[in-house]
């Protein structure tokens, strides 16, 4: 999948991606004699480097510097936002940079390109998918579903109705489709949408385009692709063994609670 | 971000590969920053002088602009370096440190950047004036010639400023327009005495309350001595790049205050600002002159050492200052000497003194803040005054 942010440093480079999910000091951080992590396992030495933001010693830019002239520099960097440090050690070492994506959705192991001069980075083997995530709100209580077992993603977890965006069809009739397969309950238009947001799974990113319907009252009726329901408040909900951005969407649409 | 055709020319390495290099990075940062275009400057001051700081990485990176051609289109000036260029001897230096350090200047010098390294470059090598956009590094600098000069700079790093300094452009956001040099909020100053020391105290007070933003001062009337420290304690204990002062600096009359928060320093907040830098009260080395000292500052030292004698052997003394500065008063720098080395373009915090000493004395709220962390110092941090009767 292609995730497009904003050119920082030119340059193209492919490589294994190796990540950290806080901000960095380059000065501490890794050894620039060698190219190890200090901070973490590994070596930075031609791997693409993902994120969120650099932070520490202005020293930091020339521990770059000091990579490339060992040999042991980093493919490319990606942040989530890009400031003077490393920004400034990824121009003056050549090193592609792009900033602006959500370095969250990028594992160790996976093959990343960077495109430093149109700003985008992509993630190869990896899908992206449109799904839809419907919240039904009932007497301030919300329904849950079981996925069952042996569901291709998420098996075991608690959802909200939710499933893929087919072709030719927009998010919300997808979202409305949804509602009336896996549990027999028929809605017209939403009363609240929610930015979307992506999660990772294997090798698959989706696109979450999550919908609140509020309903007087509701039968019902599962089809088999979950095994059970529940009506519960937002606030146990949070509690169950959801499935990845469960908890996000209950906070989006919490001043509807 | 808009760029000219010329500009452009130069990003598509037209120009050559060490000019194309500059114009990357102040692009990058631009965008990063969100400016819209670049604007001329009259001048730069480098970061990144000392090879305790930038070490082997540093190094490389200046040959190799060196080996690109690169040269500066705006008189540009360097921060301090690691030691005196001729007294490293008496600095406990090393000879390998000394030589690294000596070809770290040459390089500079080989891009046409003036070969004083001083932190206080405003006193005379590098002058803006008021209104001028400039790229500077060094935190107290810019603080000091954006607030009592009223010229424009952001917080440049080192390689940034070299850019800005090589194009002779920077990027056009932050404290180079005019809405973002507002003040954010009302300091009233209270129970000041005419030390310079409790403008060490008041900026640590500042800088640890404030963190970053545009303070407005009541109640003060800084020197050039005063503003200077004043700016380092500031830059140090917080990032503050620009202050205003009522009724004293350039800019202070063009603002409606009403409506800001105020936050009073008084006493109490200095004493608080005091206690937080003084970890240790016996010292190996009194180190005077952070910022570098003024020609008003060494003619004070030299009055006050007038007619003593260095009692205390055990404690080293150094006095920092720039080589124009010490060229300019050699009666003071020879009652001085009798007391420790006045040292030209260097200071106790770019120097490598971790190596032979481990317990500090500043006056200096900037030293205070840098020498447990770059130097791995215990301080003592105290009025000259006091300082000095350690070895009188």
């Amino acid at each position: 999948m292609i995730i497009k942010g904003r050119a920082i440093s030119p340059g193209y480079a492919e490589g294994e991606a190796i990540t950290y999910p806080e901000a960095f000091s380059f000065l501490g951080g890794v050894d620039g004699k060698t190219g190890k992590f200090n901070v973490r396992d590994g070596t930075i030495d031609g791997k693409v480097f993902l994120f969120p933001n650099g932070k520490g010693s202005t020293v930091g830019s020339y521990v770059v510097y000091d990579l490339k002239v060992q040999g042991h520099c980093p493919a490319a960097l990606v942040n989530k936002s890009a400031e003077t440090i490393v920004t400034t050690g990824a121009v003056i070492s050549s090193v592609p940079m792009v900033d602006c994506v959500d370095v969250s959705l990028v594992r160790d192991g996976d093959i990343v390109a960077v495109d430093g001069n149109k700003g985008y980075i992509e993630i190869k083997d990896v899908e992206e998918l449109d799904i839809v995530s419907s919240v039904i709100l009932v007497d301030g209580k919300i329904l849950l579903l079981h996925r069952p077992e042996k569901a291709h993603s998420y098996p075991g977890k608690w959802s909200f109705v939710s499933g893929h965006v087919e072709r030719g069809e927009s998010p919300e009739e997808a979202a409305r489709r949804e509602v009336m397969e896996e549990t027999q309950i028929s809605v017209s238009y939403p009363d609240a949408e929610f930015p979307v947001f992506r999660v990772r799974e294997g090798n698959k990113v989706y696109n979450v385009h999550s919908y609140l319907y509020r309903l007087k009252s509701a039968d019902v009726r599962l089809n088999e692709e979950n095994t059970e329901f529940r009506w519960i408040s937002p606030s146990e909900a949070r509690k169950e063994e959801g499935v990845d951005g469960l908890c996000e969407v209950i906070e989006g649409f919490s001043e509807y609670f | 971000m808009y760029l000219t055709r010329d500009e452009q020319a130069i990003l598509d390495g037209e120009q050559g590969a060490g000019a194309q290099k500059a114009m990357e990075l102040v692009t990058a940062l631009g965008k990063i920053y969100g400016a819209d275009s670049l604007v001329d400057i009259t001048s730069a001051h480098l970061s990144g002088a000392s090879y305790k700081t930038i070490g082997e990485g540093g190094l490389k990176y200046l040959s190799d602009m060196v080996e690109g051609g690169a040269m500066v289109a705006v008189p540009s000036t360097l921060n301090p370096v690691g030691m005196d260029r001729t007294r490293w001897k008496e600095m406990h230096i090393s000879p390998e440190f000394a030589e690294k350090q000596l070809r770290i200047i040459e390089l500079y010098g080989k891009m046409g950047i003036r070969k004083t390294c001083s932190c206080t470059p405003y006193l005379g090598d590098n002058v803006p004036s008021l209104g001028d956009h400039v790229a500077w590094a060094e935190s107290s600098a810019l603080s000091f010639v954006n607030s009592y000069i009223g010229a424009r700079t952001n917080r440049e790093g080192g390689p940034g400023a070299l850019a800005a300094a090589i194009l002779g452009k920077t990027a056009n956001y932050g404290l180079h327009l005019d809405e973002n040099r507002k003040p954010t909020v009302v300091i009233d100053a209270e129970d000041m005495g005419s030390s310079v020391f409790d403008y060490s105290l008041l900026g640590q007070a500042v800088g640890m309350k404030m963190g970053k933003g545009v303070p407005y001062f009541r109640g003060i009337d800084p020197t050039v001595e005063d503003a200077k420290t004043l700016s380092a304690a500031m830059a140090a204990a917080g990032s503050v790049a620009l202050w205003h002062a009522e009724g004293s600096t350039p800019e202070a009359g063009n603002f409606d205050i009403s409506g800001l928060e105020h936050i009073t320093i008084g006493k109490k907040e200095r004493q608080e600002a005091y206690d937080k830098l003084n970890t240790v009260d016996d010292v190996q080395l009194i180190a005077l002159g952070c910022p570098h000292l003024t020609p008003k500052e060494m003619h004070d030292i030299a009055s006050l050492l007038k007619g003593k004698e260095k009692r205390n052997k055990d404690v080293e003394i150094w006095f920092c200052t720039s080589e124009s500065v010490r060229a300019q008063c050699p009666d003071d720098v020879k009652e001085m000497e009798r007391f420790g080395p006045v040292l030209a373009d260097t200071c106790m915090v770019v120097a490598p003194i971790e190596g032979t000493f481990q317990r500090t004395a500043t006056n200096s709220a900037k030293a205070g803040n840098y020498l447990p962390t770059l130097c791995s110092q215990k301080v003592k941090f105290a009025e000259l005054s006091d300082l000095l009767k350690v070895v009188e």
